[in-house]
């Protein structure tokens, strides 16, 4: 063997030995546990990388809002009043330069202009421009900042996601949520790091695309970095419940005979691993307290309800998915990351979108309300958006009162509020059409990057060795740059 | 130093414009030593961005590998293995085979020894559920334990590599790396049936398949010369990867992507090579060059598969494959339908005088083709006349009707100007429950409009999401969906409730416009989509339908709309036309169907001398002749319609498997693609392996096959070895090469090279003898030792990579399922058959699936399919069998041949609270407490079957204080003790106490749930 593959042998070693395949790691959560039983008042991250974070971090935890299926800019955040003369008319040549488009608008005659049916006012001390479809939005213009001028190389929503997500189209790497789990820890002992949360749209019409655990997949990182759903049906964490008929009590005798049977092996075989399982089954045992814990809303107030809205007492929705995420962030989860579907407005746009933003914007607004009275909006990043824009022109058939949008990845808007998000910040800016960029263009991996900085983390320091490569959030092709105006 | 290589030798060695990298025993003069010594951080390698650093060891190795010659040799993964000399070893009496002398001389050069043998019961268990999956009943633990003879271990082993459930283990690894599924992943992720290829594996194993057999018949088993239908279904390997039916896609970045998948899987699988890092670039690492990578591909891209799956399960090419017990009669009648096509075609040639007699005197109308189950025709000449039961009746044309000559057919036809239609009597035959055949010629006019061709199309007084809906049937040329789908004859069947069945000629088909095409649809009469076939100028053709929500046809759909040509009362073909229209009860065979297409070319041949004919003409007229006319051949025509029914039977029947098939119209060509990126395509490129490993002999032809036969070439570094590796890792938990897929550069070497090498060796001179293999593996003395380790030996080699002890880790999550359905009695043993829906929390799929999924709504089996074993389970690719995933199985998206292992308190959960562990936990206890034993008893029957083993005291101890505190509890809360006791479908024995049942349950959940009950 020549000197450079001992090296690299040897360095490998090292590394699998540092990472601890199975031993090492499951090791460390053992004397956690040990450590969580003394001494309960400390609240310190534990697991997570050394040396991470590498500057004082602004975030402690992210609540990540996806609207799954991808709201239009032009009728939420990125106001184009000259629209309406254009109604009807062909997009101009020079403003499309040739963009590519999906397969389902590519063979249309025509690319007529479809302005906003939806009026737009100006809110805040900022005097930031939402669409009406957003009312409760509007009332916190001065604690968001809104991008317009996200953009992204994916026109279809699964490498689209997976791309936002993982910051790659293709699946198998890991999700933001993942990275940060795995780069800072945890937080709660008796809960996961990163927490995924399903909500449900109320149109029926409304264009559905699918959802997958991939997205909060760990790729590549550990299995113990994916996100755990948390569900609104049935048990909220799988398997939670003991059997009927099965108490608490008859739960904890079962355990105490199953450690102690455990521990006559652990003599026999001296096997760690031993002790890690008998850890493993102590932790699910203070999840079957913890969880229904942190899922009975019945103690909360009545003011909770009037915040938040009267649909975060029913379990699903995406009011009661924001609730949820703040009860998470109170416990102090790293990372939840709530999705809403059905924002694929395709057809059929004036009579779903108003239903689509209905269900979230209250939740949205309590959600940031909530966290800011609580002393929590400051070390938590809340993060709003969909994974491309929409097209100006109509999809179908366009009149008076009736158009769609196709996928367009060249802009879309997205907002961002706590940790140190400088709140009523307007960044970047589109065409008159919101076709192209025309001002500080926002990749995804800026994006991604930019949620990294708030949690004191360096994207480009910030990687981890997979097939030989370096890999990280922010990918390979460009270098990613923090948005830094719209930072406190 | 821009585009500087160090991995490859001549970048290292190359004379450049600065210098030389590397020049051999001269450091000082190696541009490589001067820069990574360089105190200038402008000239330091690596640069300050990359934010790395060499340690000062690290600089100086490289100086002395440089100092000392700086030899360059081949990664040691792409030179042949050798099978070495047995190492020396000091305690020779240890080893039982070759395996031994490696790993023994690996352990006394780190001064380790071995544990010693375990005992016998840990070793039934352990070898049990390393062959088979299943843990050893108690019987057969007792007569290893009282088989004094020598060989008692050996016969322990033939034993389990003979069981069927040998198969059905392996065949759960192969089908991660296979990533089999029952879903086809993307969007709809609907439904796909694909089990047929799922126990051609099982069977393969079973049957010990040579390895290098196995894979060709995957890699290629269509194209391997007389390729059987098992090796038909075993090409379906590639056919597993997840496809998409999403309506923006684009087609080239989806055709990509598919031919990406197969070409890192087969990477993964046969090379253990990350070859799809060479998608973007030139691999950084391996010898893997970007083009050589998208020549790997290029196998894939000759494939007849549409590139977008059509949301159906059996997305073309598909075959269908006769049940095991159809499998003989299958096969007999094939062979009988060949045999009666040749005497036929023998007839032919023979009448040829007698058809010259014949054919002037035939007389062109009266001897019109019309089978006997006619109910319904057009008779076009001057004049149209429609034929029914009735006899004909001349029917009036409309102005907006042109009569036309059409020469393409040899006969008159209608043609639809603008509004055009033809109305005529209504045939009130056609239900869901009756088989009927509808054929016609159509002309295809140069339109993108949908165009009806004919129909009975009733509207009903109902609609669905703003469509009116309807009864009848309607035949209708396609605009096609989006763009993707080009323009194609369909049909639609729909009964009074509104819902149907629908079917068109699958993607690969392509219809001309300005063209005439005749069509015969036929029904089955099944009310299932697949009982609608197609035949196009009278060849079966594959069809495709509507997948949604299972629709079937039941409700009646007589309509008392009349037959309308060129219309279906709102839309109309103009532009098309119709010739030779009919309507027949029953189907029509393939016989059947060619001859309806040949009937315009006999009547127009009718009367004529055979000299006046066309060659063509000639040729349909002895057909014709043979089949309907001739008395001598009736008797032969007869038999074969009698074969092709009961082929027809048989088919429908049979469940369908995606399969692999090439184009015969083009060669495999891929392009260079720039960034990876489909729309940035660069040089072309074809079929061909990568450089730094043999290349392809001219026997070897460029395609699929000659890759496989590539992949087995005794002359291949990889196969062996990395087939061995993945069998090493499946015993022992770790591979040799503890990174299974990646024998690169930045894999990990192996822990034993000399081993891995002489294993791989020996699998390959023995004929690929997959059984032989693992046997030596389990025979071996290093697999035989106990477990059980020492502080020193974790000090000294924590991850057990010398096996100083024996291997005992956690199972898979298949396992642990099968493992506790298997000790309590439940588990079904039959092999084989579609996958089953066992228990699983409500809205799993729900939540993420989209709404026209038909793959939306779990609903579980009941009976005996909720305990069949875990490779039997349904998966759906958005959402695994979450107690599976739990326990790090992969979703099947891509390949995987190596799973995670992690121990998380999820996975505690499953095992405690899963309804399927807790009824088997009841069952078991049932179980034991029927055997009548009192409590001591009960435990040991219990202990036998999850722990193959008696308790020793102290456990017992333990067990029973839990027990008595489960009693006291059960006692004072019947309520709950009924509660538990309901847990799972299968019945409860009421007769025993509920109080010690339902206690002695929680026993069996906690014997469930220890760690050596999950571990092997």
């Amino acid at each position: 063997m020549n000197p450079i593959d001992e090296k690299i042998m040897v360095e490998t070693r090292r590394q699998l030995l540092a990472r601890g395949a199975r031993g090492l790691g499951s090791l460390a959560l053992y004397s956690l546990l040990q450590q969580n039983a003394t001494a309960a008042t400390e609240k310190k991250a534990v697991g997570g990388l050394p040396g991470l974070p590498q500057f004082p971090a602004k975030a402690k935890r992210a609540i990540y809002l996806h609207m799954l299926g991808a709201p239009p800019q032009m009728e939420t955040f990125d106001y184009k009043p000259g629209m309406e003369k254009w109604f009807d008319k062909d997009l101009p040549d020079s403003i499309r330069q040739g963009q590519r488009l999906t397969a389902m608008t590519s063979g249309q005659a025509r690319f007529p202009v479809a302005p906003s049916i939806f009026k737009f006012a100006q809110h805040g001390e900022s005097g930031m421009w939402v669409s009406e479809l957003l009312p409760y939005t509007a009332k916190m213009a001065d604690d968001i900042a809104v991008v317009r001028s996200m953009n992204t190389d994916a026109i279809n929503h699964d490498p689209a996601v997976t791309f936002m997500q993982t910051g790659f189209m293709i699946a198998g790497k890991p999700c933001v949520g993942s990275w940060i789990s795995y780069g800072l820890g945890s937080m709660n002992q008796d809960l996961p790091t990163f927490v995924v949360l399903n909500a449900s749209h109320s149109n029926p019409k409304a264009n559905v695309q699918a959802i997958s655990a991939r997205l909060w997949s760990s790729g590549f990182l550990p299995g113990q970095y994916s996100g755990v759903a948390l569900r609104s049906g049935g048990d909220p964490v799988l398997y939670i419940s003991n059997p009927d008929g099965v108490s608490s009590e008859i739960r904890r005798n079962m355990l105490d005979a199953t450690d102690e049977m455990n521990r006559i092996e652990m003599a026999r075989l001296a096997d760690p691993e031993i002790q890690v399982r008998i850890a493993q089954y102590e932790m699910a045992f203070r999840m079957q307290s913890s969880v229904p814990e942190l899922t009975d809303i019945s103690k909360e107030p009545e003011s909770t309800f009037k915040l938040y809205g009267e649909d975060a007492r029913k379990p699903g929705t995406f009011a009661n998915c924001c609730l949820m995420a703040r009860r998470l962030a109170e416990r102090d989860v790293r990372f939840v990351q709530v999705y809403h579907r059905g924002w694929d407005v395709h057809s059929m746009l004036p009579e779903v979108l108003p239903s689509q933003c209905k269900d979230i914007d209250q939740g949205a607004y309590g959600l940031v309300q909530d966290l800011k009275s609580k002393g929590l909006l400051d070390d938590t990043l809340v993060v709003w958006g969909g994974e491309f824009g929409r097209t100006v022109y109509c999809q179908g058939k366009l009149t008076a009162t009736d158009y769609g949008r196709d996928h367009h990845p060249k802009c879309f808007s997205i907002w961002m509020a706590g940790a140190g998000i400088k709140g009523g910040t307007v960044h970047g800016e589109t065409d008159e059409f919101s076709y192209n960029i025309v001002k500080d263009p926002v990749h995804i991996r800026d994006l991604n990057a930019t949620i990294l900085n708030r949690f004191g983390i360096e994207d480009t320091r910030f990687t981890f060795k997979y097939q030989g490569l370096d890999q990280k959030l922010t990918g390979t092709e460009k270098r990613a740059v923090v948005v830094k105006d719209i930072l406190v | 130093m821009a585009d500087l290589r160090l991995d490859v030798r001549e970048g290292a060695f190359a004379q450049r414009k600065n210098g030389q990298p590397v020049v051999p025993g001269k450091p000082d003069e190696s541009l490589l030593i001067k820069r990574i010594y360089s105190d200038d951080p402008a000239f330091r390698m690596p640069p300050t961005f990359s934010h790395r650093t060499l340690t000062q060891e690290q600089k100086d190795t490289l100086r002395l590998w440089v100092e000392q010659g700086a030899k360059w040799t081949q990664h040691w993964a792409f030179v042949a293995p050798q099978k070495a000399a047995l190492p020396e070893v000091k305690d020779a009496a240890w080893a039982r085979n070759e395996i031994d002398r490696f790993i023994l001389a690996k352990l006394e050069a780190n001064n380790l020894t071995p544990a010693p043998e375990a005992d016998r019961r840990t070793l039934i268990r352990r070898v049990t559920l390393d062959l088979t999956g299943l843990p050893p009943t108690p019987a057969e633990t007792d007569a290893f334990l009282n088989d004094r003879s020598s060989d008692a271990y050996e016969k322990v082993v033939d034993r389990l590599l003979a069981s069927p459930h040998y198969g059905e283990h392996r065949a759960r690894y192969w089908l991660d790396a296979a990533r089999y599924a029952d879903t086809n992943g993307l969007h709809f992720d609907n439904y796909r049936e694909m089990w047929p290829y799922r126990d051609w594996v099982i069977n393969a194993f079973n049957k010990n398949m040579p390895f290098d057999r196995f894979t060709v018949d995957q890699l290629a088993g269509d194209l391997v010369p007389n390729s059987t239908i098992d090796q038909k279904v075993a090409s379906g390997f590639q056919r597993c990867n997840v496809s998409t039916d999403e309506g923006g896609v684009i087609l080239p970045e989806v055709e990509a992507m598919y031919a990406k998948d197969r070409a890192d899987t087969t990477g993964t699988v046969w090379m253990g090579l990350t070859v799809g890092c060479a998608t973007c670039h030139d691999h950084k690492f391996d010898p893997i060059a970007q083009k050589e990578y998208y020549a790997l591909t290029s196998f894939f891209r000759n494939t007849t598969q549409p590139t977008m799956d059509l949301n159906i399960e059996n997305t073309p090419p598909a075959v269908h494959v006769p049940l095991p017990a159809d499998r003989a009669k299958w096969d007999a009648l094939n062979a009988q339908r060949k045999a009666l096509r040749e005497k036929l075609a023998d007839a032919r040639k023979q009448s040829l005088e007698s058809i010259k007699q014949w054919l002037p005197k035939a007389d062109p109308q009266a001897a019109s083709y019309a089978p006997g189950n006619q109910v319904f025709a057009l008779r076009v000449s001057d004049d149209l006349r429609a034929v029914g039961r009735q006899g004909a009746q001349p029917v009036s044309r409309p102005e907006q009707v042109e009569l036309i000559e059409a020469p393409d057919i040899d006969a008159k036809a209608l043609r639809f100007k603008k509004e055009g239609s033809l109305d005529l009597p209504a045939v009130s035959e056609f239900d869901p429950d009756k088989p009927f055949t509808i054929a016609m010629w159509f002309y295809m006019p140069n339109s993108k409009e949908d165009g009806p061709i004919a129909s009975q199309w009733e509207n009903l007084p109902k609609e669905k999401d703003g469509e009116s809906l309807h009864r009848g049937w309607l035949i209708r040329m396609d605009k096609g969906n989006l763009g993707i789908y080009d323009h194609r004859p369909s049909v639609y069947l729909s009964g009074a409730d509104g819902k149907g069945i629908s079917a068109w000629p699958a993607p690969e088909y392509k219809f001309k416009p300005e063209t005439w095409y005749h069509l015969a649809v036929t029904y089955d009469g099944s009310g299932d989509r697949r009982g609608i076939g197609m035949y196009v100028n009278g060849a079966p053709i594959v069809s495709v339908g509507r997948p949604e929500d299972d629709p079937r046809l039941t409700a009646s759909m007589k309509s008392t709309a009349p037959i309308r040509l060129g219309s279906d009362g709102s839309k109309h073909f103009e532009g098309g036309g119709v010739a030779d229209f009919r309507m027949l009860t029953g189907i029509v065979d393939p016989e059947e169907a060619e001859l309806l297409f040949l009937s315009t070319r006999f009547n127009a041949a009718a009367g004529k001398t055979v000299d006046q004919l066309s060659a063509v003409d000639a040729e349909a007229i002895g057909t014709f002749y043979t089949y309907r006319v001739n008395p001598a051949t009736a008797a032969t025509v007869n038999q074969l319609r009698a074969a092709e029914k009961d082929l027809y039977a048989i088919r429908r029947r049979s469940p369908s498997t995606l399969v692999m098939q090439e184009r015969t119209d083009a060669e495999p060509v891929a392009h260079v693609l720039y960034r990876g990126q489909y729309d940035q395509m660069r040089d072309e490129v074809h079929p061909n392996t990568l450089s730094a490993l043999p290349p392809m002999t001219h026997a070897m032809p460029r395609n699929r096959l000659g890759l496989a036969m590539w992949i087995v070439d005794a002359s291949n570094p990889l196969t062996a070895r990395v087939t061995v590796n993945r069998f090493w890792q499946e015993i022992f938990g770790t591979g040799i090469v503890r990174t299974a897929e990646d024998f690169g550069s930045q894999g990990e070497p192996p822990s034993h090279p000399e081993l891995l090498d002489w294993l791989a060796v020996d699998f390959r001179d023995s004929g690929w003898d997959v059984k032989r293999t693992f046997k030596m593996m389990v025979m071996s003395a290093t697999y035989r030792q106990s477990a059980a380790t020492t502080p020193e030996k974790i000090a000294a080699d924590p991850l057990n990579r010398l096996l100083a002890h024996g291997p005992r880790f956690r199972m898979d999550g298949e396992m642990v399922r099968d493992y506790a359905l298997f000790a309590s009695g439940l588990l079904r043993p039959d092999i084989g058959g579609p996958s089953v829906k066992p228990y699983q929390p409500s809205h799993i799929w729900d939540t993420v699936a989209m709404e026209q999924s038909n793959t939306r709504i779990y609903q579980p089996d009941s009976g005996a399919d909720l305990y069949r074993r875990s490779v039997y389970t349904f998966w759906k690719r958005a959402a695994p069998p979450p107690s599976m995933d739990i326990f790090n199985a992969p979703s099947r998206e891509t390949c995987t041949v190596r799973r995670e292992r992690t121990d998380t308190p999820l996975q505690a959960l499953v095992t405690m609270n899963d309804p399927q562990f807790v009824e088997a936990a009841r069952v078991l206890a049932q179980n034991a407490m029927k055997s009548n034993k009192g409590l001591d008893g009960e435990m040991s029957f219990m202990a036998e079957r999850v722990l193959a083993r008696p308790l020793d005291p102290n456990e017992s101890k333990v067990l029973k204080l839990s027990y008595d505190k489960f009693v006291a509890y059960y006692k004072s809360s019947t309520e709950d003790a009924s509660k538990l006791l309901k847990v799972g479908e299968s019945p409860t024995d009421t007769h025993l106490p509920a109080p010690n049942f339902a206690a002695l349950t929680m026993v069996a959940n906690e014997m469930l749930n220890l760690d050596e009950a999950l571990d092997k």
